[in-house]
């Protein structure tokens, strides 16, 4: 079907479209039955009129000879040749009317009706071959019998229709064409709430809301309702499905602290290389946990995590992990400032970088946040640690088990940051910071 | 050095606990957060290692909990949950420090270390006592720059008095310290270890101060 693929626009405009034409041509066409029928009816009654004044001056004589006493050629049987004629046939003479101007009808081949009975109607030719429309009535006058016909031109009929259906015609396109622009507002009207429908869904799928609104015309509610359903679910089985990774994790790890613990035990000779591929596991377990939570992420989110207190509250922890280093933390970092991701995934991604410049600084560390443009944050965060060689600087935002074994603490999570950062459409940057060490910049959406 | 530790995962507990008994530490374990909840309000440690995930009562809440009752013995969460969040929920919780599963051993041995002397109130890991040097980092004593060869009760008993150097120490404390919680204690047996430390490092470095317990002294005498 061509119609189930066109839009529902055109769909319902071409449906109400032929609906309309259909309808003004049947209109057209009773209007033109009636009106035919109303000015027959009008020449009709004249005729008759005209047959029974006729009738009315009829008088025969003794011989069978009629005649007609007085003038019977009132407008308009005074003028020749228009088709309005008169003729009385008796038994012996015929009287016509002075527009025939001695010429004749011919009556002998139509249907008389009997005697007293209303005029019959009968359609002929003239004398100058002009179609005329007859009334034709049997009349007995005084023990005659005589036809009495009257007759009008078919002209007078047709003319005045035409003209009615000329004006009819043009009014009923203007009609037409009313109705149409009243359908194609309708539909546009109509189809209003679909198209804000379309903006919703794709508010959803760029994630700027996480439903669907709810306030909809019935008609749409309950796809509404279903779409808001569905979503549900799948936010619940993303859910799970994280939930259920998580736990995978997690119930791994127990058994493998147990085991990396017993490797340790003395008197255990390969502990060492044991104990390496026990932590390939952890890491391996923790790199899938990390993807897992950011495969289920689709895009960026209506999330808001003010990120003055979150930095504060991880450097804060860093900052006790490393007790003994006595690191000394710059945080420049402006109240009200808001990334639009998860709180979970901006830890991480803090964490991970704050992580690794507690890690490697000698002593400082500077945590910094500014808007970027209208729409991204800047939080840079640097040490005064050895730093990256900038040849090095590629290699340690791509995950890899060999710069994991070259380089602890590189390598790991410097790729899960980065990832999760494009997930929400940001980025991370490395390079040479002032301080000596390296400079991590990672840009994330503001959240508005 | 006691410490308490309260982890679910029996088997986990047994090879943690083996392996810090092997370095010299007292443990207490206990398997469930009401447990150690318990424990950790009665008892005296000189650091706990915590779960988070805990039937009966969750590792955070059990943390909560202690600090709300003025118990500030350092905390070490040891757990399998990595995430940046658990971990600052951890910290803000009370946690002094926070390690993920697995852990190394010797991590863990290091860590705790680091967190009973940083209780104490020594900044550096060295802490010296006349002839005596204690390294906290790496557990080892010695006098006059050699190592101290100590059994287990010699080393708990030495290290509770060092970390208090020149505070005495009670007798029930050091009783508290040195014993785990379901070993008999002998009431005489403190001073028999007493006695043979004294023969090890040199009598007057340990004071006994009648009625009350013992020092750690340089030379005061």
């Amino acid at each position: 079907m061509i119609l189930r693929q066109a839009s529902l626009n055109r769909r319902l405009l071409v449906g109400a479209g032929v609906f309309i034409a259909l309808a003004l041509v049947a209109s057209a066409i009773m209007i033109d039955f009636v009106l035919h029928r109303f000015i027959q009816g009008q020449i009709d009654q004249r005729l008759d009129t005209q047959i029974v004044f006729l009738s009315s001056m009829l008088t025969v004589g003794e011989d069978g000879v009629v005649a007609i006493a007085g003038n019977a050629d009132g407008p308009p049987f005074d003028r020749p040749a228009h088709g309005w004629y008169w003729e009385i046939v008796g038994p012996r003479n015929q009287l016509r009317s002075r527009s025939l101007a001695g010429a004749t009808v011919d009556v002998s081949e139509f249907h008389r009706p009997p005697h007293g009975e209303h005029p019959a109607p009968a359609e002929g030719i003239g004398p100058g071959n002009e179609p005329l429309h007859f009334r034709i009535q049997q009349a007995r006058t005084g023990g005659t019998q005589v036809i009495i016909v009257a007759t009008a031109p078919r002209a007078a009929v047709r003319g005045p229709l035409r003209e009615a259906m000329t004006t009819l015609a043009v009014s009923l396109a203007g009609l037409g064409l009313a109705l149409i622009v009243a359908i194609v507002l309708q539909v546009r009207l109509g189809l209003r709430p679909l198209e804000r429908l379309r903006r919703a869904v794709a508010d959803v799928r760029t994630g700027r809301s996480d439903r669907v609104p709810a306030e909809q015309p019935l008609e749409i509610l309950p796809l509404v309702s279903g779409l808001n359903g569905l979503l549900d679910q799948n936010a619940a089985n993303l859910e799970r499905a994280r939930r259920h990774v998580a736990n995978l994790a997690h119930g791994l790890k127990t058994p493998l602290a147990t085991l990396a613990i017993a490797l340790s035990e003395p008197g255990r000779g390969a502990a060492g290389e044991l104990h390496a591929l026990v932590v390939l596991m952890e890491r391996r377990i923790r790199h899938h946990l990390a993807r897992a939570r950011a495969a289920a992420l689709s895009g960026p989110t209506r999330a808001r995590t003010p990120i003055a207190t979150r930095l504060g509250d991880i450097a804060n922890a860093l900052g006790k992990f490393n007790a003994d280093k006595r690191i000394v933390l710059t945080q420049s970092v402006p109240d009200g400032i808001a990334v639009a991701c998860e709180q979970q995934d901006f830890d991480e991604m803090a964490g991970n970088l704050l992580e690794n410049a507690f890690r490697w600084a000698r002593g400082k560390v500077e945590v910094k946040a500014r808007r970027d443009g209208g729409r991204s944050v800047a939080i840079v965060i640097e040490d005064d640690g050895p730093g990256l060689r900038p040849e090095q600087i590629p290699q340690v935002l791509r995950p890899g088990e060999r710069i994991d074994e070259s380089a602890p603490g590189f390598g790991f999570g410097l790729p899960i940051t980065r990832e999760l950062a494009e997930l929400y459409g940001g980025e991370t940057t490395l390079d040479i910071s002032p301080l000596g060490g390296l400079r991590v910049t990672l840009r994330l959406p503001l959240a508005i | 050095m006691k410490v308490l530790l309260v982890e679910d995962d029996r088997r986990l507990a047994q090879e943690i606990a083996q392996a810090l008994r092997h370095e010299n530490f007292a443990v207490d374990i206990a398997v469930n957060g009401e447990d150690g909840q318990h424990l950790g309000e009665t008892e005296a440690y000189d650091a706990a290692v915590l779960d988070l995930g805990l039937p009966k009562v969750t590792g955070a809440d059990v943390l909560r909990a202690w600090r709300k009752n003025g118990r500030n013995l350092p905390v070490l969460i040891l757990t399998a949950r990595d995430g940046w969040t658990d971990k600052v929920d951890g910290f803000k919780a009370g946690a002094d420090d926070y390690l993920t599963k697995p852990v190394r051993v010797e991590e863990l041995v290091l860590r705790l270390r680091a967190l009973v002397r940083r209780s104490t109130g020594y900044a550096e890991p060295r802490i010296v006592c006349g002839p005596l040097a204690f390294d906290a980092q790496t557990g080892v004593f010695e006098l006059n720059g050699l190592p101290l060869r100590l059994t287990a009760l010699e080393w708990r008993v030495l290290a509770c008095l060092t970390l208090r150097n020149n505070v005495v120490v009670e007798r029930y404390d050091l009783i508290e310290k040195v014993y785990e919680g379901d070993a008999e204690a002998d009431s005489n047996s403190i001073e028999v270890i007493v006695a043979r430390l004294r023969r090890k490092i040199g009598h007057e470095m340990i004071e006994t101060v009648r009625g009350r317990g013992y020092r750690l002294t340089f030379g005061a005498t």
